[in-house]
């Protein structure tokens, strides 16, 4: 299992930092494909979030992207459905999307809000390196605090570690 | 798991008689009851009216909840005097005295204080004056009380699990409260602006305001000891890293820089010159601490699959939630003797670790199912101690430092 989602990772983290003409896949310090998200003055970095400064679009639904455990890596099997998102934002240029991610109840909620973050920001990668602007995507981390399935089993598992689509207009 | 526990209380006990001759057989020669606790008298209080008895009883809960004590009238310890009700609080006239002929005068007037306090200060000065540690008796609990996924608030009680205070009312989900040290603020992640930002709220119904709002995740805030800065989870570089923030100008300082790992967690050292937190780099979550001065960190957790949510005691050590191949338990590190072979809790799963300003408590969060309880662990073999019996999902417990 450990050896399947470090190639997974391996295998995204190339396709990612690739596309994002960076350097090293093993260097820790900070790179290209982080400092491309960094753009100074960005509504992005200034705090406003779409939530605040938009309205919600209920007219388009998107397909939820399901985690493995304890990974914030967009499965093989799951990437179409951030395809399709991307492909919605390159049809309709005036939207943007903010990505939700959330954990399933293992770990104390604080990690989880990292782990969530880190899912959701795993999607905003992958649709930026399809060309959509840094600025158009947006990451909200709810940690384990708004579980789908309050179960204590596997299948309740599942279905918590989520990735959702917001989209804003 | 019941012989090693068993096995822990004998070694804890005999460190306990260590600890207790080396340090203070010099002063104190005190009659010894049960597992290394002082027995002592409060036969010789003189308590009158409703608000008298209630500092007695106070009195007598305090002393024994600090662990140090067992109320009993043979105890060779002894408190004299007068505890008077007085308007509607108390006023309080006494000695303590033990053999050798030491011994302290305390009176308290009565003032703005109410019974329960006074009783607090009073039992606090004797474990202050006995012991060489700090008193409990006067300090706060702070926590979170989840409603399923529909909100959370914050909620805090005194250490003996009385005087239950809501501090929000928002019913919005909220993590990871923490104090300040002059135990009249906290610091929490609150999702009153729809995603999670960082705010400062004065507990005894003072304002809030927002702290840290940039985009993406704001977690994780603990102030330093100096009570200047701010340690905190920011993830606008494009994943959650540590900084600091500097409190009053908002400066930032970014201490990590790992890319396929997420930090969390962050919690200082006393001397406000390292930092532990948690970071998941290896694949699962490991504790790690920074000496700020270098900004090099080092791992210092080997033990389990999962190690995380640390929190740093006065005396230097670290309490944490571990995974071993069960359920999550409190274990405890200190730079001596690195990761303890055995736990502090037992059983079910226990999490969300905070210590007692006496370096000897711990209150957890212990959970079943969709409910968890609030609990006070002993480093030194008393058994936990439920802090309140109301139901539901309380979790996130922090331990005021006075």
């Amino acid at each position: 299992m450990r050896t399947s989602v470090a190639t997974v990772l391996a295998f995204t983290t190339a396709i990612v930092m690739l596309g994002s003409g960076c350097a090293s896949l093993h260097d820790k310090d900070s790179t290209k494909a982080t400092d491309a998200t960094l753009i100074p003055g960005d509504e992005a970095q200034l705090g406003k979030s779409f939530a605040d400064t938009r309205t919600l679009d209920t007219s388009v639904s998107f397909e939820v992207v399901q985690f493995t455990y304890d990974s914030f890596i967009v499965p093989p099997t799951q990437v179409s459905k951030v395809e399709a998102v991307g492909k919605y934002l390159h049809d309709n240029p005036t939207r943007v999307v903010i990505v939700d991610g959330h954990c399933d109840e293992r770990g104390s909620n604080e990690y989880n809000l990292s782990l969530g973050e880190q899912r959701a920001e795993a999607v905003r990668a992958y649709l930026i390196n399809m060309d959509i602007a840094a600025s158009r995507v947006q990451t909200r981390s709810f940690g384990k605090e708004k579980p789908l399935d309050t179960g204590h089993d596997e299948a309740a598992w599942a279905k918590n570690r989520r990735g959702e689509f917001a989209i804003y207009k | 798991m019941k012989k090693n526990l068993m096995i822990s209380r004998f070694f804890a006990t005999i460190a306990v008689f260590v600890c207790a001759s080396a340090t203070f057989a010099a002063d104190i020669e005190i009659s010894k009851l049960g597992a290394g606790k002082d027995a002592i008298s409060l036969a010789g209080l003189r308590a009158s009216g409703t608000q008298g008895k209630l500092f007695s009883q106070t009195l007598m809960s305090d002393l024994e909840r600090s662990g140090w004590f067992k109320v009993d009238s043979s105890g060779a310890m002894r408190v004299t005097g007068t505890a008077e009700e007085a308007a509607s609080t108390v006023q309080v006239s006494c000695s303590v005295a033990w053999a050798g002929g030491k011994g302290f005068q305390w009176s308290h007037a009565a003032g703005d204080e109410d019974t329960r306090r006074t009783a607090h200060l009073f039992a606090d000065e004797i474990v202050r004056r006995t012991k060489g540690v700090p008193g409990i008796a006067c300090t706060r609990i702070l926590m979170v009380r989840r409603n399923g996924n529909k909100g959370s608030d914050l909620f805090m009680c005194d250490a003996d699990g009385r005087n239950m205070k809501q501090v929000t009312h928002d019913h919005v989900y909220c993590v990871g409260p923490r104090w300040t040290a002059d135990g009249k603020a906290a610091y929490y992640t609150s999702y009153l602006d729809g995603r999670p930002c960082v705010y400062r709220v004065a507990v005894d119904g003072g304002p809030r305001q927002k702290v840290s709002s940039y985009l993406g995740l704001n977690a994780g805030a603990s102030v330093s000891p100096s009570g200047a800065e701010l340690a905190l989870i920011l993830s606008f570089p494009g994943n959650p890293e540590l900084f600091l923030m500097q409190l009053g100008s908002g400066t930032l300082t970014r201490l990590t820089r790992t890319q396929m790992a997420a930090e969390a967690s962050p919690a200082w050292s006393p001397d406000g010159r390292q930092i532990v937190y948690t970071s998941d780099g290896t694949g699962r979550a490991q504790l790690y601490v920074m000496e700020l001065a270098t900004r090099q960190s080092r791992r210092i957790t080997f033990r389990g699959s999962e190690n995380l949510n640390p929190s740093w005691a006065k005396d230097g050590r670290i309490a944490y939630a571990t995974c071993r191949g069960g359920p999550y338990q409190i274990a405890v590190w200190d730079a001596r003797n690195s990761e303890s072979s055995e736990t502090v809790s037992d059983g079910a799963s226990h999490e969300d670790p905070s210590w007692a300003p006496d370096s000897r408590h711990i209150v957890c969060s212990q959970r079943d199912g969709n409910n968890a309880s609030i609990y006070i662990l002993d480093t030194l073999g008393d058994t936990p101690i439920r802090l309140f019996p109301l139901s539901g999902e309380w979790v996130s417990p922090d331990w005021s430092e006075r």
